[in-house]
């Protein structure tokens, strides 16, 4: 029994415990990251303010929002009252935006986790953390938390827009994304027009341009002689589209424009709108990194780089996945990242919903233009190609060609409407009208007009008869299709490399003069070849056999 | 205005009666303030400093903290292979859970979402928040590891036996709340880890539904669903569990703990202290001058006759040769297993941080959930059947652990460590069985699948008969049969068991907590999981 060994481990172990409590003291008190930043904040500030700043922890609280931002302990520089150490990369004043991060706090628009205190965790560059920060230049993605922007167009509209922007020298007068302004200031002779960085946010008089002409015209108005070109009524429309868009968040809106470019929404939803066949994307932009596989995804595992990737090879990183590569450049790339992290839709007490997002939520205001184009643009063309001329993926049955003249002669544009609006149930067109879809009988006839005016556009050639009218021999015909016509478009009809040829729809839209003609001619820039004259493999078929085949075709159609 | 309690002084304090002197008042008042100081530390010692014999046990007895202790204890309970100081050890783990489970109190809120919010401000934002919760969590596991510990070293040395079988059963409900405390604990961050594992635990709770759906009962008596209900207070984890669990933890299991233990100790007084080998005082090493201070007067126990001592108590008859003082050779050895304990948890508390994942979501459940480490072993029997994984067995473990004091009724080898017929001889012969049997048992099961993997078509009865861990208990139960007809020793037979069941836990908690990944599937290692 050693009473004495037990006094010694008594007091090594009270020593040890001892200096283990002060490690912890001193690692509390002395070594935490963001005193350290603010003792060199301290040291940094003009002598004045150095006396009345204290080193205490700062965070921008607002309950409503359940949010208690602590980045601004280490950030101190864009605390409310504190003001910041310019050129610092961490200590300098929040740069100048529409919103105060004091009234919403950093999270909302950055990402990350507000609660911590230490800058890897503060940035959600931690495991079990799923929202990390935005990454750095891509900030304005952060305002897709709160605001749906509404009516993007095309790009090719949005940049027509800016180029005439650009071309008509507005900015010798207005700034715009920090550029421009008048360069002479001050009263006399000076004159600035408005900041136009937030026309779109705040509104903008829809007489501009009548009122800069009657301005110009003014004798007494020097500054304005000459600054005014004449403009024509498209391109107003194209300004102001391009005014509409301009809402304090560059590369925003032209990200959203490029996204509506390429026919994503073919087949993914945004914000309840768009195609089955990927998965919705309307809170991509809150990915959780811990929960992406990252098997075949290079470098560092972040949202970033997991969704880059995804644009170069969808099939390497999602195995299975049925995205095709698109062929994007680079910046092509960057800019979508940017509308990708955009798309966050965190939930929000009413009271902070901005008026965008309560238009689109609550009264169905399109978050996409509605002109032909832009539909066409944003829903069609990356499966029937921005030209019409359908797209052909690796692994996958062509998407047929739509803007060829063959085809557009013949289709009339009441055939093509109830193609756009029924679709083409059991296969991958998807029906985009009522009922089921999002599309109204305007917009669709909007997509019309644009498809007919594909290429240099093609009338519809007129079809004065019944839609059917056609009597023939349909067993004579049975074994003519699968002579001639199984190969591709299957034996039962059921569509291969060609259209499903047993669709409701379809028979129910098409009248016997467009099977026929098809047949006859063929379509130019397709597989499809015209059978009135023969090909190196078979003979040609008389105008009776095509009836015979169009008749067989018909005996799929199902009476209604 | 006297100082002194009514006359009795221990130390020798010049009485105080009036003052014969003539001092003024005002004279005696400044006097009594200058002395106030040194009068306040000796009214706190009621008994004086423990210098002498008496002193020594005064301390011991008149102290309301201290008194639970005897006053004189036997030099064989003080070796540290005794015991281990398991037990004080256990103690100080709970007693440094219980503090800085209180200081945590002040800052957690318990709410769905709330909860999880206050925990990352206590982490980040709380002064020494991080590191008093770290602290919380090890102690928690530390006070489990001890109390399984401690178990093992009360059966291995026998020191269950009679009369001390009733301490025993106490031990185990101590155990039983040990770990309810532990797993209550769990629940309250409300990140994925908690909300999951406390679902497969619920989902323990409710696996005797496998027995009553194979027999077509359950309209009739749904047990399972019984139990599951009264643990979540809903069909799911959710606002209700939280709360029932923050109350079970904070309050009901810490009260119903302190009173186990409070009386788990006053047990081992009145069973006459510590076991110990009746050989003891032979075996024991003379007095030397390092073991002083010694009793060096013959004791007047007036105190004994407060119990009715029965006859086989060690103490009785025995003489105070080989007593010591607990104050200060008790004290010491406590104070220095109390202080260890208290230093391996601020260094577990300072090299890792306490876990925290994201914020519990039930429409994204873990792959793989596990239940808390100490239930890993038993998830993993009821990966193959849920209801004799998680009732069945347990039941029959626990069953078999409260019957050992009565079953074994031998006298040999008690105190001693592996005392009895078969002695460290039977103890290796079943780590090995236990182990080899185990291992290959799982081994079997992970390379060729169970039943259902070979006849599809098999009814869930079957498996719930017949299943690893069916096969297991049986193996062990013929392992410890064969010990009692070997060595002619219902002793040794014991021994073999538990030891067997030492293993079998060690092994299948292993298995469980590194090899088990996504689906329960097998691997070799978390990095071989898929998508990580």
């Amino acid at each position: 029994m050693h009473s004495r060994a037990n006094k010694i481990l008594l007091l090594v172990s009270s020593l040890a415990a001892l200096a283990l409590l002060g490690s912890a003291a001193v690692r509390e008190n002395w070594l935490q990251e963001w005193k350290r930043i603010q003792r060199s904040y301290a040291k940094a500030l003009p002598p004045e303010s150095r006396r009345d700043f204290r080193v205490q922890l700062r965070q921008i609280v607002v309950p409503r929002l359940r949010v208690s931002d602590r980045c601004v302990s280490c950030h101190v520089g864009m605390a409310p009252g504190e003001q910041g150490i310019s050129g610092d990369r961490v200590l300098s004043k929040h740069p100048n935006v529409h919103h105060d991060p004091a009234d919403i706090g950093c999270t909302v628009c950055h990402g990350g986790q507000g609660r911590a205190t230490e800058s890897a965790a503060a940035h959600g560059d931690v495991s079990f953390w799923p929202e990390p920060m935005i990454p750095a230049g891509q900030a304005y993605a952060g305002c897709g938390t709160c605001h749906t922007h509404l009516a993007v167009p095309s790009m090719a509209r949005l940049e027509q827009g800016r180029a005439l922007f650009e071309r008509s020298d507005c900015l010798s007068c207005h700034r715009l994304d920090g550029r421009g302004g008048t360069m002479r200031t001050g009263a006399a002779g000076g004159m600035e027009g408005p900041d136009l960085s937030r026309a779109g946010a705040v509104g903008f008089d829809e007489k501009w341009y009548g009122k800069h002409v009657s301005r110009s015209g003014e004798p007494a108005a020097a500054v304005w002689r000459g600054a005014v070109r004449s403009l024509s009524q498209d391109d107003q429309q194209a300004l102001d589209i391009f005014l509409s868009s301009r809402v304090g968040a560059p590369g925003l809106i032209e990200a959203k424009a490029l996204f509506h470019s390429l026919g994503c929404r073919c087949c993914h939803k945004v914000g309840g709108i768009g195609g089955d066949d990927g998965p919705d994307l309307t809170r991509v932009g809150q990915l959780d990194p811990g929960r992406l596989v990252f098997d075949h995804v290079p470098g560092e595992r972040t949202v970033q780089n997991y969704l880059a990737e995804h644009f170069r090879a969808p099939g390497k990183v999602v195995p299975g996945s049925l995205m095709p590569s698109m062929g994007l450049s680079e910046t092509q790339i960057e800019a979508l990242n940017l509308y990708m992290f955009s798309l966050r839709r965190s939930e929000l007490p009413e009271a902070f919903w901005p008026k965008d997002r309560i238009r689109a939520e609550r009264f169905g205001a399109r978050e996409f233009a509605s002109d032909g184009a832009t539909l066409y643009g944003a829903f069609c063309a990356a499966c029937h190609g921005a030209d019409g001329r359908g797209m052909r993926y690796a692994g996958m049955p062509p998407f047929p060609a739509i803007g060829g003249r063959d085809f557009l002669s013949i289709a009339s544009d009441s055939f093509l409407a109830v193609t756009i609006r029924s679709g083409r149930p059991g296969r991958r067109m998807p029906a985009w009208g009522s009922p089921g879809g999002p599309f109204s009988e305007s917009e669709i006839d909007g997509i019309v007009r644009h498809i007919r005016g594909l290429g240099e556009g093609t009338p519809f050639a007129g079809d004065s008869g019944p839609r059917r009218w056609i009597v023939a021999d349909a067993i004579r015909g049975e074994s003519l299709y699968k002579a001639n016509c199984s190969l591709c478009h299957g034996p039962g009809g059921e569509g291969g490399e060609g259209p499903a040829l047993n669709n409701q729809v379809f028979l129910s839209s098409a009248s016997d003069l467009y099977l026929l003609e098809t047949i006859r001619g063929g379509r130019g820039g397709t597989s499809m070849t015209g059978f009135a004259s023969g090909t190196n493999v078979s003979s040609a078929l008389a105008p009776s056999e095509i009836e015979q085949l169009v008749a067989f075709i018909r005996t799929w159609e199902v009476k209604q | 205005m006297t100082g002194s309690s009514s006359g009795q002084s221990a130390m020798g304090r010049p009485s105080e009666g009036r003052c014969p002197d003539g001092r003024s008042a005002l004279a005696r008042f400044g006097e009594n303030l200058r002395r106030a100081p040194r009068e306040l530390r000796d009214s706190m010692l009621r008994s004086g400093s423990p210098a002498t014999d008496r002193s020594r046990s005064a301390f011991v007895f008149s102290s309301l903290f201290l008194h639970v202790h005897s006053v004189r204890v036997h030099r064989w309970s003080l070796r540290w292979s005794t015991t281990m100081g398991l037990g004080i050890a256990a103690a100080a783990a709970f007693l440094v859970t219980l503090i800085t489970g209180v200081l945590l109190m002040f800052y957690y809120k318990p709410y769905p979402d709330v909860a999880y919010l206050s925990m990352k401000d206590i982490h980040f934002v709380v002064p020494t928040g991080r590191f008093i919760r770290n602290i919380h969590r090890w102690a928690g596991n530390v006070m489990v590891v001890l109390v399984l510990l401690h178990m093992a070293r009360v059966f291995y040395t026998a020191a269950y036996r009679r009369p001390r079988e009733f301490n025993w059963v106490i031990g185990m409900l101590l155990l039983v709340v040990t770990l309810g405390l532990s797993f209550t604990g769990y629940l309250l961050p409300w990140d994925q880890l908690a909300y999951w594992a406390i679902t497969i635990g619920a989902n323990i709770a409710q696996s005797p539904r496998e027995l009553t759906d194979a027999l077509g009962i359950t309209h009739l008596f749904d047990l399972g669903g019984i139990q599951k209900l009264l643990l979540l207070g809903s069909d799911q984890v959710g606002e209700e569990s939280l709360i029932r669990f923050y109350l079970l933890h904070v309050m009901i299991l810490p009260l119903a703990l302190v009173v186990l233990l409070s009386v788990h100790m006053w047990r081992v007084r009145k069973d006459g202290g510590l076991t110990r080998p009746a050989d003891a005082d032979l075996r024991l090493p003379p007095i030397t001058p390092a073991t002083y201070p010694v009793f060096t007067e013959a004791p007047q126990r007036t105190y004994h006759l407060a119990a009715v001592v029965k006859g086989r108590t060690p103490a009785v008859g025995n003489g105070p040769e080989n007593c010591v003082p607990a104050m200060p050779h008790l004290f010491y050895a406590e104070a220095a297993v109390f202080m260890m304990t208290v230093l391996a948890c601020l260094a577990l508390a300072l090299l890792r941080d306490a876990p925290l994942k994201e914020l519990a979501n039930p429409a994204v459940p873990e792959n793989p959930a596990k239940a808390p480490w100490y239930f890993l072993g038993l998830q993993e029997l009821v990966s193959y059947s849920a209801f004799m994984g998680g009732m069945g067995i347990p039941l029959v473990v626990i069953l078999g652990l409260l019957l050992i004091p009565y079953l074994d009724r031998e006298i040999a080898g008690t105190g001693e460590w592996f005392g009895g017929p078969g002695g460290r001889r039977v103890v290796a012969r079943s780590a090995f069985f236990g182990l080899g049997s185990v291992i290959l048992l799982e081994a079997f099961a992970i390379r060729f699948g169970w039943i259902r993997q070979w006849w599809p078509e098999s009814p869930q009865l079957l498996i719930t008969l017949i299943n690893p861990g069916t096969v297991l208990t049986l193996l062990y139960a013929i392992f410890s049969l064969w010990a009692i007809r070997r060595f002619d020793s219902v002793r040794a037979g014991a021994m073999a068991l538990f030891t067997c069941f030492l293993a079998g836990f060690v092994v299948l908690t292993v298995i469980g907590v590194h090899f088990r990944g996504p689906n329960w599937d097998f691997f070799w290692s978390p990095s071989d999981w898929p998508g990580h």
